[in-house]
């Protein structure tokens, strides 16, 4: 596996680059338009049927865990110590409140996470790295800028590998890299430090090969890969501008009669991650055991 | 005399650095369809030579440099390192640090797509390059899910569609096992098929001696011996007092001659020698 990408045949899948990198940046729009935690969670919700269709959903949601628990820690951290709060909604052990402002607060924040995520993460799986850059070139993006990008992708598998090398080579000299945490973040130097001299001097010997394949040679290029924008990225557009005029319309005249966010909402999402990132957890440990008891056997 | 594939009239080169030079007033030229080998100690200057031949030194590795190099009648120095790849394809000694895209059409595709090449043509191309290392079927999988030998040749094909008449390959199979280098010198045949004029750095003579027109030896940054594969490989002597040796069936019939006062002629492939051998005892 080379890159995040997924292989699909799906709508999505054939969507032009450029009209998914527009989707991302209209979801990022989006979801700092509606800043309300019962908005973004509509999106949030809107945006998963895209994920469906574009046959993502496993994928999808293993990435989409560690998202939740920065909003999980967001949720809690903020909603009792921000200052900004000041109407209680509901009390834990120990005096530790949670407060209807912060918690709004809180909520919009890490719920945009999750919104921006989901683009991201729909972006990135159904787009093939080379397209990508292609597209970037039709846009003018200086090619040499698309390279980095597309090479990024490309390196980090590279890196993986040389990891893997001078790790070996490193357990070869007695370092321990199997002990315990304080002792492996010491390792960490003996294990970059060489890492990333052997992968400047691989991308410093790329750069001749890229010279003898007349990268820098002027004058037009041709790729390829082929993308093009069809009618379906049409209708995609449209539907999204639809959906942006829709949003800006609710923003500016709805907002006033239209309030989603009660306390019981509030206190159901924060409950709802905790129980979603206390099933992770519970999952995480019962590996954990299930592994070392294998082990013992 | 006629214009040449490669014609270089005494350069000479430093690195920044180096105390002395490391190329040391060296001529020599090659003719088209011909291929050359490129023999001499580590540290020679081997390396350095072949990248001066496409401008990659001193354009990109910088060092000073004089004389004059010359590739199809064109002045290197007056064009850039993109420009002569149009002419001069270049193959390095590791693999993998050659390849820099997503799937094996796409690593052919890029340096033809640099030059500007049309979408139609270089799937033909494609096509065309990958028969030539066989490596047919495998367009769509990742240059790094290759063994060594078949990136290699990988290599080889991006720089072949990129339709170069001069095609330079440094240590090309160093990396790689017996079958891995056999793979390498197979296509290098296909080459001289192709009417491509190549240079080829090895450290091994018998290969150099089966496959190469010219022979240059290299040492201390001269010239030490040019000349036909021939010429160069039945002076042993000269080539013992480099440290080198020649192919090991011109050795033996050296040795031969040696010890039992034989007069036979000294040949370089074992098909030759079995002849002179063969003649020699009727
Ligand atoms: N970038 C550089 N900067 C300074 N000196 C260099 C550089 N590259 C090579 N040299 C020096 O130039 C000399 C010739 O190097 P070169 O790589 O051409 O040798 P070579 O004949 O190819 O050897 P090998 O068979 O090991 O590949 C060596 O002494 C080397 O140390
Ligand atoms: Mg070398």
């Amino acid at each position: 596996m080379n890159s995040l990408y997924m292989p699909k045949d799906s709508l999505i899948h054939s969507l032009d680059p450029r009209t998914k990198m527009i989707f991302v940046a209209f979801v990022v729009a989006s979801s700092f338009i509606m800043n309300d935690p019962a908005l973004q969670l509509l999106l949030l919700v809107a945006l998963f049927p895209l994920v469906v269709i574009a046959k993502l959903v496993k994928p999808y949601l293993i990435s989409i865990q560690f998202l939740l628990l920065f909003a999980v820690l967001i949720m809690t951290v903020h909603g009792i110590y921000n200052p900004i709060g000041v109407t209680p909604v509901f009390e834990i052990f120990g005096g530790l409140t949670f407060k209807y402002e912060s918690m709004v607060y809180a909520s919009v924040m890490s719920f945009r996470i999750l919104v921006i995520g989901t683009g991201a993460v729909l972006f990135v799986m159904t787009t093939h790295p080379s397209d990508m850059a292609s597209a970037l070139v039709k846009w003018k993006v200086p090619h040499s800028f698309a390279f980095i990008l597309l090479s990024t992708f490309q390196i980090i598998p590279i890196i993986a590998r040389e990891a893997k090398i001078v790790m070996e080579a490193q357990q070869a000299r007695c370092l321990d890299v199997k002990g315990n945490i304080i002792q492996r973040v010491k390792n960490l130097v003996p294990m970059f430090a060489p890492l990333f001299i052997i992968t400047f001097m691989k991308v410093h010997q790329l750069s001749y090969v890229l010279e003898c394949r007349a990268f820098s040679r002027k004058g037009n290029k041709t790729s390829l890969r082929e993308t093009n924008i069809g009618s379906l990225d049409y209708s995609f557009l449209l539907g999204m501008l639809a959906v942006l005029v829709f949003e800006i319309y609710l923003k500016l005249f709805m907002m006033g009669s239209l309030q989603l966010t009660t306390d019981a909402l509030l206190t159901y999402s924060l409950i709802g991650t905790w129980v979603v990132c206390g099933f992770m957890l519970i999952k995480f440990l019962f590996k954990r055991v299930q592994g070392k008891v294998g082990g013992v056997n | 005399m006629a214009e040449q594939a490669i014609e270089v009239t005494n350069l000479t080169f430093e690195y920044p650095d180096t105390e002395e030079p490391v190329l040391k007033d060296i001529s020599f030229s090659i003719d088209y369809g011909e291929i050359l080998g490129i023999i001499g100690p580590t540290g020679a200057g081997k390396s350095t030579l072949a990248m001066c031949v496409n401008g990659l030194v001193p354009q990109v590795i910088n060092g000073e440099m004089e004389g004059d190099i010359k590739v199809k009648g064109m002045n290197v120095h007056e064009s850039n390192v993109a420009a002569m790849s149009e002419h001069v394809g270049f193959v390095f000694q590791e693999p993998e640090n050659q390849l820099s895209q997503m799937t094996i059409e796409e690593e052919i595709a890029f340096g033809m797509g640099n030059l500007g090449v049309p979408r139609e043509e270089m799937l033909g191309r494609i096509k065309d390059a990958l028969s030539q290392v066989s490596l047919e079927g495998f367009e769509e999988r990742s240059p790094l899910a290759l063994s060594g030998g078949q990136q290699q040749r990988l290599a080889i094909a991006a720089v072949l569609a990129m339709r170069p008449t001069i095609m330079i390959m440094d240590e090309p199979t160093s990396m790689l096992d017996p079958k891995g280098k056999n793979e390498v010198y197979d296509v290098l045949k296909n080459l001289k098929a192709y009417g491509m004029t190549g240079i080829i750095i090895d450290h091994e003579v018998e290969r150099i001696a089966a496959y190469c027109d010219k022979v240059l030896v290299l040492d201390g940054g001269e010239v030490q011996m040019f000349g036909t594969t021939e010429e160069v490989f039945t002076k042993i002597d000269r080539l013992h007092e480099l440290t080198l040796h020649a192919p090991q069936v011109t050795e033996f019939l050296s040795q031969y001659n040696q010890q039992f006062d034989g007069k036979l002629d000294l040949a370089t492939t074992v098909k030759k020698a079995v002849e002179v051998y063969e003649s020699a005892n009727k």
